[in-house]
C-alpha cells in the first residue's frame, strides 16, 4: 500500500544518518569525536554479541574477554616485534577467532548452558592471567600501545572506525538475511526440527560463535591502538555487562537494536559519569526492566508502532 | 587440611546453585552476590546493632530467604523454560547487586567479629586457625542439614519430585510453583549462610562474589547438576586441587586450576560423576 512512500522515507533517513555520520568530525569537538569513536567500538561489540545471543540463542560471557585478547595480542606483537600495525590487528583478530572456535567446539556440543558457564570462567581467568603476568602485560598499570597513524588525529581514527563498523554491520546484515542466517534462527527456534531437516546444529552454533569472537577481537585490537593504553579492564565483566545491556536495551535479535543501544548507552554513561559511578547500577536496573517487560528491547517497542528502519 | 576445609566451604556454596539448577533448570549467576549480601548483613547486625554473632547470622539468613522469595516472584518466575533469559537476568542481577553493595557498603573489606581468634597446634609446628576450622565444620554441618532436609523430609521429597518431573509432580498434587519459590529462597539463604560463615575468615568486598560463583559452577558441573552428593564430592575435589596447585605451582593461579578442572570435566565426562546434565 504505502510501500513506495515508506521506502523513500527510509532512504531519506538512511542518507541523512550517513551524511551526519560523515560530517560529524567537522562540527563536533575532540571530546565529541572521542565519544563517537567509543560508541562505534560498542556498536561493533554489541552487534557481534547479538549475532550469537540474538540469532542462535546462546549467551557468551567472554565477548569482552575476546576484545581484550585482540587488544593485547595485537599490541604485544606491535611492541615486541615491531610489525606494521595493520598486520598485528589482523593477528589479534585471528587469535581471538581461533580461541573462540576452540571454546565453541569444546562446549557447544553440550549445549548453550555449558558455553555460558565456561565463557564466564574463561573471562575471569583471562583477567587474572593478564593482571598477574605483568612482565608482559604490565598488569593493572596498563600497557602503552603504539597508535595506527603516525600523526595522531581523532578524525582519522573516527573515519577508520566508521568504515569498519559500517562494513561489519552490513556484513552481519547480509549474513543474517542469507540462507546461513536462516539456519542460525532455525537452530535457535527449534533445535530438533532444524537438525531433522539436515542442519548441523553444533557446527552452525560454533560458526556463529567463532565469527562473533573474531569481530570482538577486531574491535578490541582497534580500540587498543586508538586508546594507546590498555588495561585488564577491557575484558572485565563490567564491560561485558555494558555490551549485554546495550544489546538488551536496544533490542536483542534485531539489526538496528544493538547499534541504537550502544550509542544511546555510551552517550548516557558520559552524562551520568559527572554524577559519579552510578552508570552500571542505572543501566542494570533499566535492562532488568527491559528484559522483564519488553524482551524485544526498544527496537521491539518501535516495531510495534510499525516503524521498521532496516 | 586447608583443602578439606575449603572443600566443605565450596560444597556449601555450590549447594544453592545446584538446588536451583536441579529444581528450576535455572543457572543462577548472581549466587555469589547473595553470598556477599549474607556477609554484609551479618556484619551489620553484629557490629552496628550489637547482636550476638550467631543470632546475627540467623537473622541475616532469614532476610536473605525473604529476598530470594521476592526475586523469584518478580524476576525469575517469568523465565522458566527459557534458559537464556534466566541466565541474562541473573547476570544483570549480579551486576546490580554488586553495585548496590558498592554504594551502600563501600569498597573496603568488611569482616564480622570472629567466633574465635585462636589457633590450634597440631603435631609439631603445624598451626591452624580455629576460625577456619569453625568455618569448615559449620559449612559441613549446614551442608549435612541441607542434605537431610532434601532427603528425609516431606518437603524435600516434594522438591525432588518437582526436580525430576514437574508435570508428574503437579499431577499428584504438588504445587510446583510454590516449591520452586521456596527452593529459590532456600538457595539464596544457603548462599547467605556461606557468606555468614566465611566472612570472619575471608573478609568480603563487593566483587568477592564472582570467584565464589565460578567455583560453584566448577563444583556443579563436576558433581552433575542438581546432585547434592555430587556437590560435596566436587567441592572437596576442587578444594584439594586448588590447595595442591597453589602449594606446588603458584598461589596466584589457584582459580586457574578450577578452570582447568572445568575444561577437563567437559572434555572427558560432561555429565559429571553422578551423571546429570542440563
Amino acid at each position: 500500500m504505502a510501500t513506495k512512500s515508506k521506502r523513500s522515507i527510509k532512504w531519506l533517513i538512511g542518507i541523512s544518518i550517513a551524511l551526519a555520520a560523515l560530517l560529524l568530525p567537522k562540527f563536533a569537538s575532540d571530546y565529541g569525536i572521542h565519544i563517537a569513536i567509543i560508541s562505534l567500538f560498542y556498536v561493533l561489540m554489541s552487534s557481534s554479541w547479538n549475532l550469537v545471543a540474538g540469532f542462535t540463542g546462546q549467551v557468551s560471557f567472554a565477548h569482552a574477554a575476546f576484545a581484550a585478547i585482540g587488544a593485547y595480542a595485537s599490541s604485544l606483537m606491535a611492541i615486541h616485534y615491531n610489525l606494521p600495525i595493520p598486520l598485528t590487528i589482523v593477528f589479534g583478530t585471528c587469535i581471538a577467532g581461533t580461541l573462540g572456535h576452540v571454546l565453541g567446539r569444546l562446549c557447544l556440543p553440550l549445549g548453550g548452558t555449558y558455553l555460558s558457564l565456561v565463557t564466564l570462567s574463561f573471562a575471569e581467568i583471562l583477567r587474572i592471567v593478564i593482571t598477574n603476568e605483568d612482565q608482559w602485560t604490565r598488569g593493572t598499570m596498563g600497557l602503552q600501545v603504539p597508535g595506527i597513524f603516525r600523526d595522531y588525529s581523532k578524525t582519522k581514527y573516527y573515519l577508520l572506525f566508521l568504515a569498519i563498523t559500517v562494513f561489519a554491520v552490513l556484513g552481519l546484515n547480509l549474513l543474517i538475511r542469507s540462507r546461513m542466517g536462516l539456519r542460525f534462527r532455525a537452530v535457535m527456534d527449534d533445535e530438533i526440527a532444524a537438525a531433522s531437516v539436515g542442519v548441523h546444529t553444533t557446527n552452525i552454533r560454533v560458526l556463529a560463535f567463532t565469527l562473533s569472537s573474531l569481530i570482538a577481537g577486531l574491535a578490541g585490537a582497534l580500540y587498543g591502538h586508538y586508546a594507546m593504553l590498555i588495561s585488564p579492564d577491557i575484558g572485565s565483566l563490567a564491560q561485558m555487562f555494558l555490551i549485554l545491556a546495550m544489546t538488551m536495551i536496544g533490542g536483542l535479535g534485531s539489526i538496528e537494536g544493538p547499534i541504537f543501544g550502544a550509542i544511546l548507552l555510551e552517550v548516557l554513561s558520559e552524562q551520568i559519569r559527572s554524577f559519579g559511578e552510578y552508570h552500571l547500577l542505572v543501566f542494570g536496573v533499566i535492562s532488568l526492566l527491559i528484559v522483564r517487560f519488553a524482551p524485544q528491547g526498544l527496537a521491539g517497542l518501535l516495531r510495534r508502532q510499525r516503524w521498521k528502519l532496516f | 587440611m586447608n583443602g578439606l576445609v575449603m572443600g566443605a566451604i565450596y560444597a556449601l556454596s555450590a549447594a544453592g546453585v545446584s538446588l536451583v539448577a536441579g529444581v528450576m533448570r535455572v543457572i543462577n549467576f548472581s549466587h555469589g552476590e547473595f553470598y556477599i549480601l549474607g556477609a554484609y548483613f551479618s556484619y551489620y547486625f553484629s557490629v552496628s546493632l550489637g547482636l550476638n554473632p550467631v543470632l546475627a547470622a540467623v537473622v541475616a539468613m532469614g532476610f536473605l530467604f525473604l529476598i530470594g522469595l521476592f526475586i523469584e516472584r518478580t524476576l525469575i518466575r517469568s523465565t522458566y523454560g527459557q534458559p537464556m533469559q534466566s541466565m541474562i537476568i541473573t547476570f544483570i542481577l549480579s551486576i546490580v547487586l554488586q553495585n548496590i553493595a558498592l554504594i551502600s557498603f563501600g569498597p573496603y573489606p568488611k569482616k564480622p567479629p570472629a567466633f574465635s581468634e585462636d589457633s590450634v597446634h597440631f603435631i609439631g609446628d603445624f598451626n591452624y586457625g580455629i576460625q577456619r576450622l569453625i568455618a569448615g565444620s559449620s559449612s559441613l554441618f549446614l551442608f549435612c542439614l541441607f542434605y537431610l532436609f532434601i532427603k528425609k523430609t516431606r518437603f524435600g521429597l516434594k522438591i525432588r519430585a518437582v526436580a525430576q518431573d514437574p508435570q508428574m509432580a503437579e499431577a499428584v498434587g504438588i504445587h510446583s510453583k510454590r516449591i520452586r519459590l521456596v527452593s529459590f529462597g532456600l538457595a539464596v539463604a544457603l548462599a547467605g549462610a556461606a557468606g555468614v560463615v566465611l566472612s570472619p575468615t575471608f573478609p568480603v568486598v563487593p566483587t568477592s562474589g564472582e570467584p565464589l560463583t565460578l567455583s560453584a559452577f566448577v563444583v556443579i558441573v563436576f558433581g552433575g547438576m542438581g546432585s547434592i552428593r555430587g556437590c560435596l564430592m566436587g567441592g572437596l575435589l576442587l578444594g584439594l586441587a586448588e590447595n595442591f596447585g597453589s602449594a606446588y605451582i603458584s598461589t596466584m593461579y589457584s582459580q586457574v586450576f578450577g578452570f582447568i578442572l572445568l575444561i577437563g570435566i567437559i572434555l572427558f565426562r560432561p555429565t559429571g560423576i553422578y551423571g546429570n546434565k542440563i
